[in-house]
């Protein structure tokens, strides 16, 4: 089957596990064989975006780039992981319709666990008025309304995530079953099993 | 500190905490020194998903699976075994492992294919046999052929025969042989967590239930097997004797059950109710019993189907969805609450309604992964099976489509929780399946991962 190219954008709140969770399935993605490249707000600012800071204009011309490599590889079959705050519904639903097969993960995370969290030291700084427009602190989150999938990083773990994502993308077609998971019995195996189920009354 | 947990597969609360007590001494010995009472199952109270919602704290839906066989895509016909593969979710001895304690895993269904623990793991009765990797480490097995001496048994062969000395005479060979490799295996390891899963009991329930309960349609009195299933648990009560005599006094222990049993009333059949009501459409009539899967159906003049077992699935054909719909998205859920409301005012015979309820899936679970049954159903509150099979041209049915059957599940399953250095409480409140993991972890000083949904018990 020829690979179909796919975004998936990983939406969410600093700190909510965007990144983390993008790794994983950048992981399993090469695992099946898939193309893949991963896309990451932290690192795209270093070099396509980095004359942009933290403006709502800004952050509307860094999602606008970002969507445009998106699309480019996209429709040469590529699975592209976006990983961005990318905050404001309009620009999201923009990227959703310029790139097409757009697969929209809202990692989520309840603020005081953020807080709590603060992996980069952000929160502290945000909360004490050293940095401006900070997302969810100074400056708004727009939830989305109707994501694919959604994921809740306090309360399950990346594998539980990712195996979300992944039903979600082998469902839509942009990624086929897992190999290791179709192999547990063989055809003959597999009757054997179901016989006996079958025999047990549990069928 | 630590946890040693006894697994009866379907052990029922009423036969060991009133009618036989006396005679089981070593679970009185400790309900007395403990707490226990019933243990609400999974809704299906079936092995899979209850164990695997026990052992996670997480409920069906969210484990993304709804019985042995779940809906693999949205065709008619595709569907896939719920392996170990399938859980997502870490399970009690993932956590554990991770936080460094040792575990010993043996015959915990959804085992296989087995992944690697801190300590091992031996795979249940879903594995295909002895020359599969059943074991982790895979050395282990090799040992376990050496313990037991002979092929090491995952369940009782050849379970649907009308042989019932035989049958009885395989049940002890299981659990004589597991019991064997529980003493080798509690003794010669360290280990911080133990559980076993005996599968005996739920399956002498199914092979012997009428011939002890009055309440069965066939039950008759002075049978040679009357005492077939008090005889078993006796058995396994001298046998759990055993092993507690080996633990040291730092030792919690918990008995735990998935789900309960009851005496079956009959069979519903569902495809054929279904087919009866005008849901269902045949493009001929089969010749004898058959199973659906065999039919020849007309999708595009069928809104719904069934499947068989303990309890029941239905599956809506709905447009968009499903190859051949009819059911426009917009009355899905009309048509959902029409059946639903058919099922409960299913009657037996005599025309006296058997209580049956339909349970949609978004409302009993907290998430829905997968492929759901557009409806769960219970059957006069599981007292009558699911029989899918086409062919009987009627809606109750007292021979099952597969062979002799004399039991089903009850939704409440049984705990007894004994700690060493706190005292019990007696008989205590009903507690949920999902309360078993948090209340290892806690024993064993883990910290309950977010996410399980159970409560502790103290």
């Amino acid at each position: 089957m020829e690979q179909k190219g796919v975004t998936v954008w990983f939406t969410g709140m600093s700190g909510a596990g965007k990144t983390a969770l993008a790794l994983r399935l950048e992981e399993e993605l090469r695992r099946r064989g898939l193309k893949v490249e991963r896309l990451d707000g932290d690192i795209v600012r270093q070099s396509l975006t980095r004359d942009l800071g933290f403006s709502k204009e800004d952050r509307d011309k860094n999602i606008e780039r970002v969507t445009f490599v998106a699309k480019l590889l996209t429709r040469n079959g590529v699975a592209v992981l976006c990983s961005f705050i990318s905050p404001y519904r309009e620009v999201r639903a923009r990227a959703r319709k310029e790139i097409g097969n757009f697969v929209e993960v809202y990692c989520y995370a309840p603020l005081e666990t953020l807080i709590e969290r603060d992996v980069k030291g952000l929160y502290k700084k945000a909360l004490a008025g050293e940095i401006e427009n900070f997302t969810g602190i100074s400056d708004p989150y727009e939830e989305p309304e109707n994501p694919e999938v959604m994921i809740d990083s306090s309360k399950e773990t990346v594998e539980e995530s990712l195996a979300k994502v992944l039903r979600k993308l082998e469902e839509l077609g942009y990624v086929p079953p897992s190999p290791a998971e179709e192999e547990v019995y063989t055809a003959d195996e597999e009757a054997e099993i179901e016989a006996r189920l079958a025999a047990l009354g549990y069928l | 500190m630590k946890v040693f947990v006894i697994g009866l597969d379907c052990a029922e609360p009423s036969l060991v905490f009133d009618r036989w007590r006396d005679d089981l001494p070593n679970l009185r010995r400790l309900m007395e020194g403990g707490t226990y009472g019933e243990l609400t199952s999974s809704i299906p109270a079936i092995t899979v998903p209850a164990w695997a919602s026990m052992l996670s704290s997480r409920d069906p839906g969210q484990l993304g699976f709804y019985g042995f066989r779940n809906r693999a895509d949205f065709s008619y016909e595709r569907m896939t075994i719920a392996t170990a593969n399938k859980v997502k979710a870490d399970r009690v001895w993932d956590v554990l492992s991770r936080a460094g304690k040792r575990v010993i895993v043996h015959g915990v269904p959804q085992t296989y294919p087995v992944k690697p623990v801190n300590g091992l793991m031996i795979s249940s009765f879903l594995t295909p046999s002895t020359y599969s990797t059943f074991t982790y480490p895979a050395s282990l097995k090799d040992e376990i052929a050496q313990v037991v001496g002979g092929e090491y048994l995952f369940d009782v062969p050849n379970f649907r025969t009308e042989d019932k000395a035989q049958l009885l005479d395989q049940i002890y060979r299981l659990a004589d042989q597991h019991h064997t490799l529980i003493k080798h295996l509690m003794t010669g390891r360290r280990w911080d967590f133990f559980m076993h899963v005996d599968m005996g009991v739920d399956r002498i329930h199914h092979g012997f239930w009428k011939y002890f309960d009055e309440r069965h349609p066939l039950y008759e009195p002075g049978n040679p097997f009357e005492d077939a299933i008090h005889d078993y648990y006796v058995h396994i009560d001298a046998q759990i004797g055993e092993r507690l005599a080996l633990l040291d006094d730092d030792t919690a222990v918990l008995v735990v059950s998935d789900h309960g049993g009851q005496p079956m009333m009959g069979g519903i059949c569902f495809n054929e109710w279904l087919k009866q009501e005008g849901y269902l459409t045949l493009e001929y009539q089969p010749e004898g019993i058959v199973p659906l899967e065999k039919c020849e159906v007309d999708w595009s003049r069928t809104v719904a189907w069934g499947s068989g077992g303990y309890y029941a699935r239905l599956f809506l054909n709905v447009k968009g969805r499903e190859p051949e719909g009819v059911i426009a998205p917009s009355d899905y859920e009309s048509v959902r609450d029409e059946l639903a409301a058919k099922i409960a005012a299913i009657a037996d015979p005599e025309g006296n309604n058997i209580g049956s309820v339909a349970y949609k899936p978004e409302e009993i679970y907290r998430e829905v992964n997968n492929i759901a049954p557009d409806l769960i159903v219970y059957f006069g509150g599981l007292r009558w099976r699911s029989v899918g099979s086409l062919g009987l041209n009627r809606i109750h049915t007292f021979e099952n489509d597969i062979g002799p059957d004399d039991a089903n599940h009850a939704q409440q399953g049984l705990y007894i929780y004994y700690h060493p250095r706190r005292p019990g409480a007696g008989r205590g409140p009903r507690r949920h399946l999902m309360d078993v993991a948090p209340t290892v972890l806690d024993l064993l000083d883990v910290p309950i991962p977010p996410g399980m949904q159970g409560r502790v018990i103290q």
